[in-house]
């Protein structure tokens, strides 16, 4: 009896090991940075599927319907939560119906929870542009705060794949390690050029700008999603020369023509950042992004 | 702050110690000792600094930030008042602070080490959750975006200034929501409200008000529906008032049309208001590798947006026909709708969506007559890997729809004939984004209705129309749009051929929180 109820312990210990050698869990990032740490926490156990393109504007994506299958199969989904999304993320889950992602369910990651945002409006008013109720949700450029987002998911991973957890914490452990060691190298980088002055296109900077002790408080923009307009820009030029301002941060999808004239007449450097890895050449882990944007305005500022 | 604590409660220990020690009148030498024992006391401070720093790095190393987690975070945020009431009392509390931290450059590097932790990035006030769990009941609703409401609720206002070569442009354009008379109209002003019930339900409601050419308000509940955010399998059920799941532009409400007015198919078949009523439907989408789904959907099919079923017309009277206009006799009187609705990726930047669909009932010009529509349509749309905004994009849309309808010889049974027409029409249409904001399009629609010796309504002429414009969204949530439309109308047995020119232009606004839209 004692030696039949062994071998069935025995049986169903290796049938649930076999189980949970081949199931690998399905993680959806809406954005490519929540991507690149998702597949560091997940390592081996984790499939994951990213929605939009690295180089188009988190703010437009399109709702395709594909999204609502990989969303449908999902374990885990890491979404931003702080509106980031909003245009394109809700019609896609309302036609996805799968309840392990809904919000408050283990299988939910919002990024931005436990994060305190920065300019938050204290008016909402759509008279000041694309402003974002909760606050600036650019936020995943300070490495600081990559790291509680990668306890973050580290946790949901755990919880949805308890099997895998001591991997999942183990591999988050070591990411932050990468990310303590490597604060150190871009601290270091952007050391010389502290409480410098930049402008951006658009107001996504102000997280790596407040981690590295830049001041990005002019862009070409006149207001956040607003085209720039001949007078807005004489007036950052003449702003840029006042302060003598030396680069011009870009990204993938803004109008790299206008800041290369702004540039033109005003002797600066038109930097190509980008927020998510996989924009720039060379960029596919979210280090090799911070890699690149330090090495970027380091030299631009050289 | 602990280790402001430490340093402040070590400061206060050295000053007790230093008042209790007997201080005579002062003298070169007690100055001198003075001197030495402040000095001595500044080391200390040092060496305890430099200690609390190495504890704190050594922390960071074995053990999570602290304040990563919501859930660490009463620790880091408030420690209580320090028990052995240090001389100097905390003057700022970054706890009490809500709004987020100024972005001035963080304290310079000590001894060259960076820091790597950063307890004002995290906050200890609980996110609120979309779905509502636990929210007080008693709280009350605000207005405004941040996730922090019970619902959306936005307004949109459409107008349009137009000019026709034909003096009845009501009848020229096929939609209710068209630009209806020379001059302005104002026919499509839209509160829509929209969130979670509970957790099992979501809640739609859109109520249009629009202005006659009389300028009298008309109120239409367009939409009001419930419907499942919970079922297992895929599936979804919807109760209530909803536009029927037919094709592509009759789900839809006008203000995300690409152009200022309706299909002529559209509006010939599925009625100037669209197909829509009271009713339930139910949705699968199908576990397969691409986008598959199955809508099924059963109304009332009753009045005016039942158009081509139990519609009893203008002043009782469909396609010449003296109506019945009766109650449901059974099944066979409801309008069944079902589609089927597929989509694939071509590539990262294309994706195309293709359906057919179906709309089956009764209708009102005769005892047994009924009504079959057929569609089918097709998307297909390209953007930029460099998106801005959403754009440049390339939109391609074309629906085609035959319809079959039995006309009867009326309740009276006095007209002449009973007739079945096969009815076709289409359109196509191409969307360019061509920059931030701008979009040119380009539409062709074509309407067949069968000729008959016996039914003279006007909107069974056979007509065509070619169609262009250019719209400029300042934002996702203002438009101006300028369009114009060469009409040609087809002579019949009764009516004449003819032309007309017309040009719109469309302006429009929308205000609060609004629904995203989908594909």
């Amino acid at each position: 009896m004692k030696k039949i109820k062994l071998l069935c312990g025995s049986g169903a210990l290796f049938a649930a090991l076999l189980l949970s050698a081949q199931a690998k869990i399905n993680v959806v990032a809406t954005l490519p940075d929540y991507g690149s740490i998702a597949r560091e926490i997940g390592g081996a156990n984790a499939e994951v599927t990213v929605l939009a393109k690295p180089t188009e504007d988190p703010h437009f994506v399109d709702a395709r319907p594909s999204f609502v299958v990989k969303l449908r199969q999902a374990d885990v989904l890491i979404d931003g939560g702080a509106e980031l999304e909003i245009g394109w993320l809700p019609p896609l889950l309302q036609n996805a119906r799968n309840p392990k992602v809904e919000a408050g369910q283990p299988g939910r990651v919002e990024a931005s929870e436990g994060i305190r945002l920065m300019e938050v409006p204290a008016q909402l008013t759509r008279a000041a542009g694309d402003v974002h109720a909760m606050g600036n949700p650019h936020f995943m450029v300070d490495p600081i705060i990559a790291k509680a987002v990668a306890q973050h998911i580290a946790n949901a991973f755990a919880a949805v794949d308890p099997a895998h957890a001591a991997d999942y914490q183990a591999n988050e452990k070591k990411f932050e390690a990468t990310i303590n060691a490597k604060l150190q190298e871009w601290g270091a980088k952007l050391l010389p050029y502290r409480g410098q002055s930049l402008v951006a296109y658009h107001d996504s900077w102000v997280y790596f700008a407040h981690r590295f002790g830049f001041n990005v408080n002019i862009f070409l923009e006149p207001k956040p999603g607003i085209p720039p307009s001949p007078s807005h820009l004489a007036e950052v030029i003449a702003q840029m020369k006042a302060q003598k301002i030396k680069a011009i941060i870009v990204e993938p999808y803004h109008n790299r023509k206008i800041a290369e004239k702004v540039a033109e007449s005003t002797g600066a450097k038109v930097v190509d950042f980008a927020q998510f890895p996989g924009a720039l050449p060379d960029t596919d882990t979210y280090v090799k992004l911070i890699d690149a944007l330090v090495n970027r305005l380091a030299a631009a500022l050289k | 702050m602990k280790k402001l604590f430490i340093v402040v409660a070590a400061l206060g220990a050295q000053a007790a110690a230093f008042a209790q020690s007997p201080s005579p009148a002062s003298s070169p030498n007690d100055v001198e000792v003075l001197r030495q024992q402040v000095q001595a006391l500044t080391e200390t401070v040092k060496a305890l600094q430099q200690q609390v720093k190495e504890q704190q790095d050594t922390l960071a190393k074995m053990s999570p930030e602290p304040g990563a987690l919501p859930a660490n975070q009463t620790t880091a945020a408030s420690p209580p008042p320090a028990a052995s009431a240090p001389p100097l009392f905390p003057t700022s509390d970054q706890s009490v602070v809500a709004s987020a931290p100024a972005p001035a450059p963080p304290a310079a590097p000590v001894n060259g080490a960076f820091p790597t932790t950063d307890a004002s990035v995290t906050t200890s006030t609980e996110t609120i959750s979309s779905t509502g769990a636990g929210a007080s009941l008693t709280a009350p609703i605000t207005i405004a975006g941040g996730g922090k409401t019970y619902m959306n609720i936005s307004f949109d206002g459409q107008f349009s200034l137009a000019y026709s070569s034909d003096r009845n442009l009501a009848q020229l354009e096929t939609g209710d929501h068209d630009p209806q008379q020379r001059g302005f109209s104002a026919r499509n002003l839209e509160l829509a409200l929209d969130g979670a019930v509970d957790p099992y339900f979501e809640g739609f409601a859109n109520i249009v008000f629009k202005l006659n050419n009389d300028n009298e308000t008309e109120i239409e509940v367009e939409e009001a529906f419930m419907q499942t955010t919970d079922l297992p399998w895929g599936l979804q059920v919807r109760g209530g008032q909803f536009f029927s799941a037919f094709g592509r532009i009759n789900p839809t409400h006008p203000h995300t049309w690409d152009f200022a007015d309706d299909s002529l198919v559209h509006g010939r078949f599925l009625g100037s208001d669209g197909l829509r009523g009271v009713g339930a439907q139910i949705s699968w989408t199908v576990p397969v590798s691409w986008y598959s789904q199955f809508i099924f959907g059963v109304q009332n099919g009753r009045g005016n947006t039942g158009y081509s079923f139990r519609n009893p017309g203008d002043n009782g009277v469909f396609y010449g026909r003296l109506t019945t206009d009766r109650e449901a006799r059974g099944l066979q009187d409801f309008v069944y709708v079902p589609r089927w609705e597929n989509s694939v990726d071509l590539s990262p930047t294309q994706t195309v969506l293709a359906g057919v669909s179906g709309a089956f009932g009764s209708n009102e010009t005769g005892a047994n007559a009924r009504t079959q529509i057929y569609g089918v349509d097709l998307l297909y749309k390209w953007k930029s890997p460099r998106a801005e905004g959403g754009f440049p994009f390339v939109k391609w849309q074309s629906e085609a729809m035959y319809r079959r309808f039995e006309a009867g010889r009326g309740v009276d049974d006095l007209f002449p004939v009973a007739e079945t027409f096969h009815d076709w029409g289409m359109y196509s249409q191409i969307i360019w984004g061509f920059k931030k904001g701008w979009t040119a399009g380009l539409r062709g629609d074509y309407l067949h209705m069968q000729d008959s010796a016996f039914t003279n309504d006007p909107d069974r002429q056979s007509r065509s129309r070619v169609s262009g414009d250019m719209t400029w969204y300042p934002t996702e949530f203002s438009k101006i749009r300028l369009q114009y439309n060469h009409d040609f109308l087809e002579a019949n047995d009764f009516l004449a051929a003819g032309e007309a020119d017309s040009l719109f232009l469309q302006f429009e606004f929308i205000l609060g929180a609004h629904g995203a839209h989908k594909f």
